[in-house]
């Protein structure tokens, strides 16, 4: 139990640091960052209007504010969801971009992401399970020829097949061009058909890394001597390869896994670059090449709580299935 | 019928990457109803291959490649897994050679149990009470039931080996093979465990294989005892036979290796060299090489394993003259001439002592939220090191032996107390001055395997001191090294000076370790435990050398062990430490003969003498 209490203790003093410095490093500057901003919004554009300017002095500070006074209103701020307006959307709000774009990655990626586990997870086990036969071979060696593809090579090769060539699926985007996101029927199976091919790409090389670690890990458990003795006390071969192999060779792939989800953010720009596709990731690549600093900075501090919360449910889950860290942190 | 019997079994590693390695080469033995065999011989000599082939879990790169395994009658050899399982641990159970590894880590002492009972509920029935079964195994090896609702981790060493003894006694077989069960345990716990072993079995009545390279504990337990030797059995004979009329010049060599403390003159031989490369082949006799009585005819015909006294042997001479009491003579007075080490009586007179510990005490504090707790780890301890003299540390593990160490070499300060050497006090030496000290006071650690950085060379290993402490560099460094290298008995130099660690066997590494100690010309050398995990049949050669050193080149030795025959082989004086407290301390004889502290008499009794179950 006091291992939970001090994992969620350390989780939320690391929250709490990142969202302070996520405050603090704008305002180090010397200056007025706000101001200094200004100038370079002005610089490109010709108008900027007193709502966007609100936004970034909201997000920025004045110069001659109480630093304390500040750091209050944007602590409110941040747990009231208000980032102010981007700069690039205008007039939308950050968190109207964010939440607009967040289903779509949230389902594609995320999907593929717990399937790529699931599938390299079982496969790798099984791989291990038959070690040195020829299942085994077919695994290892199938998976590392594919981990050698490089991702853009065959997201565009899926797209020229499919979707150029035999036109089964629409070449990119998240949905047809005439509808608009709604939850009716036609445009559910719309938005499927238009997830098809970047999904497909996302699941042939999702589970490489499971596949590769997993099976390495497995294949070194069953040659322990709990393994063997497990095999020598008569136990079943599923039985062996389950408690005795699987179920210790898991534990270092759940924390990758859950460091991978909280990561999900960094991954997506690919994938949702080059299928056109209306998710974070290309949100986060049209705010940078947009200098949309408000956007920008609220997408970061999403990645930073993702990857945060993502550790901590590792470290959660990572306790109950290994008795050994659970214990021999409590002392 | 025999419950086991072993005809012509061969087994042999194929790596992928190294030539093919026959480990175990047509060995022939049976086990009976209720007989208790030990397997005996040096580490490498293929035991543990030939345990993992009885009980047929061999894994990839071994494979079976001869002969035939037979239990109650049934040719096991080739049976498919699925139709051995019936077979496991019902009737042939085992305790591996590093329990600490043996059990599930993830899973609670209660579910190995329980998964075990599961595996075999055609046997057993479906209603058996896991609880209540287990609790009454535990109890059999004095385990407490709280032991079930634990995690591997949370045992120590001796109680997790005793866990996985229970376990090998669950279903109650009829066969149980014991691979060293004991290795790596503070003497008094294996002494503890291994009476129980034999209360059990002589209850139960199980059959027993037991392998081990520690032979006092294999003669007193065994019925009968099979010697081992590069995969080949080489003696055969039941104990007693073995202990006083053993007849392969191998099995006289390991039982050499022990002696009884008490004896006004001790003893003790060994083998010099290692077993042979069993991925070459050899003519002749495997033992040659290292043979004291080998003949000419030993180089070209391979000896078979023959009936000899009550059982076989396995050698030319005993072939040809047999009367084996001749051999063994003619072998006893050939080693003697440059293989015993012996301590005798002689006294040495008192030199000016170079270090001196004065009423030393060490409180160490923990803090664990807001209690800070004191241990008093030493506890007002004197004593002086003379050069040319050795001194044994002896106690516990936590007796405050390793604290004690420490504070000689000043890595850690007294709360109490001095230490002086020659005319400085240490515990008052600033950070220059105490690098200047240490290269006068250096350590042999006990773990050969990791005191060396597995990535660099004998050479460079050696040469580390020579520059830190005495400046030397470049070809002047490596003529030192090797001539470091000839003095501990690895010669010729060259041959070694350019290996990695792993090139070398485990006492090849001690005596690297130890060269490297003596490369700044250290007075005073503190030993922890040097000769633990070494082979018993070296140990000797590295207690000889350690002595020689000491008395040529006038060091000062703190030698700490809990192995009191080694203690009364090197040590002049013996001082004997429980909880930080000095509780015995004389000349070793003295001590040893009278023992009264009662850690020092169990570890006494811990000391295995061949042949004593004849004499009780
Ligand atoms: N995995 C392996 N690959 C190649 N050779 C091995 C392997 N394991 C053991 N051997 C060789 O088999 C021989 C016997 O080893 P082992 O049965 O462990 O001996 P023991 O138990 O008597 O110490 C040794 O010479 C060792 O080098
Ligand atoms: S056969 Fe020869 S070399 Fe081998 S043990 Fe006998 S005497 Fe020694
Ligand atoms: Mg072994």
């Amino acid at each position: 139990m006091l291992y939970f209490v001090r994992r969620a203790g350390f989780f939320l003093a690391t929250l709490w640091a990142a969202v302070t410095l996520n405050f603090l490093i704008p305002r180090l500057q010397p200056g007025d960052p706000a101001q200094a901003m200004l100038n370079r919004l002005q610089g490109e554009t010709t108008a900027v209007n007193p709502a966007q300017l609100e936004a970034i002095r909201k997000l920025l500070g004045t110069p001659d504010g109480n630093l304390l006074s500040q750091y209050w209103d944007y602590l409110g701020a941040i747990c009231t969801g208000h980032f102010g307006v981007s700069y690039s959307y205008f007039p939308y709000t950050v968190t109207a971009m964010i939440s607009s774009a967040l289903p779509w990655t949230l389902i594609l990626v995320g999907v593929t992401q717990m399937l790529s586990f699931a599938i390299g997870t079982l496969l790798g086990a099984w791989a291990a399970y038959r070690r040195n036969s020829r299942v085994d071979s077919v695994i290892t060696l199938g998976s590392t020829f594919v981990g050698t593809l490089p991702f853009f090579w065959l997201a565009l090769l899926l797209i020229f097949v499919f979707a150029i060539t035999l036109n089964w699926f629409p070449d990119g985007g998240g949905y047809g061009g005439g509808s608009s996101p709604s939850w009716t029927w036609l445009f559910v199976s719309d938005a499927f058909q238009h997830s098809v091919l970047p999904a497909v790409a996302l699941l042939i090389t999702g589970p490489i890394g499971w596949i590769i670690g997993m099976r390495n890990n497995m294949v070194q458990t069953l040659g322990e001597d709990y393994a063997r003795l497990a095999r020598a006390k008569g136990l079943p071969r599923r039985r062996i390869a389950l408690t005795y192999g699987a179920r210790i060779a898991i534990l270092p792939n759940v924390t990758g896994f859950a460091i991978a989800l909280g990561s999900l953010l960094g991954g997506t720009v690919l994938v949702e670059t080059i299928f056109n596709y209306p998710g974070l990731g290309r949100l986060l690549l049209e705010a940078v090449s947009n200098k949309d600093y408000p956007l920008m900075q609220a997408l970061f501090l999403f990645t930073t709580i993702g990857v945060l919360t993502a550790n901590f449910l590792a470290d959660v889950t990572y306790g109950f299935l290994d008795p050994r860290v659970r214990r021999a942190e409590a002392v | 019928m025999a419950l086991l019997e072993v005809r012509d079994l061969s087994v042999t590693y194929s790596p992928r990457d190294s030539a093919a390695v026959r480990a175990v080469d047509r060995v022939s033995f049976e086990v009976h109803d209720g007989e208790f065999v030990g397997l005996l011989g040096e580490s490498g000599c293929g035991k543990s291959t030939l345990g993992n082939a009885v009980l047929r879990l061999l894994d990839r790169p071994a494979a079976i490649t001869g002969g035939t395994i037979r239990f109650d009658g049934q040719d096991v050899t080739t049976t498919p897994e699925d139709d051995l399982r019936s077979l496991r641990w019902v009737d042939l159970s085992t305790v591996f050679q590093s329990s600490m590894n043996s059990l599930n880590p993830v899973i609670t002492v209660r579910r190995q149990f329980a998964d075990t009972f599961e595996a075999h509920s055609d046997a057993l029935g479906n209603d058996l009470d896991v609880d209540a079964r287990a609790t009454e195994l535990l109890e059999m090896v004095s385990l407490d039931r709280s032991v079930l609702s634990r995690f591997p981790h949370e045992l120590s060493g001796g109680m997790k080996q005793r866990v996985a003894l229970a376990l090998a006694l669950a279903l109650e077989p009829r066969f149980v093979l014991l691979d060293e069960p004991t290795t790596g345990l503070d003497v008094v716990v294996q002494r503890d465990i291994l009476d129980r072993l034999r209360v059990l079995q002589a209850r139960l009545g199980f059959a027993v294989l037991f392998i081990s390279h520690d032979l006092g504990t294999v003669m007193e337990l065994a019925d009968r005892v099979m010697v081992m030797y590069a995969g080949e059995i080489v003696e055969d004979q039941p104990a007693a036979e073995m202990v006083t009329r053993h007849l392969h010049p191998y099995s006289a060599g390991l039982l050499g290796s022990y002696a009884d403390p008490r004896d006004q003159v001790v003893e003790v031989e060994f083998i010099p060299g290692r077993p042979p490369d069993l991925s070459q082949p050899h003519a002749g006799c495997l033992f040659q090489p290292r043979c004291p009585v080998a003949v000419d005819a030993c180089r070209t015909v391979h000896p078979e394993l023959l009936p000899a006294s009550l059982g076989q042997v396995r050698c030319l001479l005993v072939e040809q003259s047999g009367d084996a009491r001749v051999v063994l003579e003619k072998a006893a007075e050939l080693r003697r001439r440059d293989q015993v080490f012996a301590a005798g009586l002689s006294e040495r007179a008192d030199a000016e002592p170079v270090l001196v510990v004065d009423g030393v005490s060490k409180v160490y504090k923990t803090r664990r939220g807001l209690n800070t707790t004191l241990t008093q780890a030493v506890d007002d301890v004197s004593f002086a090191l003379r050069p040319g003299q050795v001194t044994a540390l002896v106690g516990q593990s936590g007796s405050g032996k390793t604290t004690i160490a420490r504070i000689l070499t000043g890595v850690e300060r007294p709360t109490a107390g001095s230490v002086r050497f020659k005319d400085e006090p240490v515990d008052h030496l600033g950070r220059g001055a105490l690098r200047k000290y240490r290269r006068h006071v250096q350590l042999v650690f006990q773990d050969p395997f990791s005191a060396l950085n597995p990535t660099r060379t004998v050479a460079y290993a050696l040469s580390r001191p020579l520059r830190n402490h005495l400046g030397l560099t470049g070809a002047e460094a490596r003529a030192r090294a090797a001539e470091l290298l000839e003095t501990v008995g690895l010669s010729p130099a060259d041959q070694y000076l350019d290996k990695l660690p792993h090139q070398l066997s485990g006492g090849q590494r001690q005596r690297v370790v130890i060269a490297r100690a003596l490369a700044p010309e250290p007075e005073v050398v503190v030993a922890d435990e040097p000769i633990s995990m070494l082979d018993v049949s070296i140990r000797a050669e590295i207690i000889a050398l350690l002595d020689q050193l000491v008395r040529d080149r006038g060091i000062a030795m703190l030698y700490i062990t809990h192995d009191l025959l080694s203690a009364r082989l090197l040590a002049d004086e013996v001082m004997v430490l429980n909880q930080g407290v000095m509780v015995e301390r004389g000349p070793t004889l003295d001590v040893i003969a009278e023992a009264k502290d009662p850690y020092t008499r169990k570890l006494l009794a811990a000391i295995p003498r061949p042949g004593a179950r004849d004499i009780a």
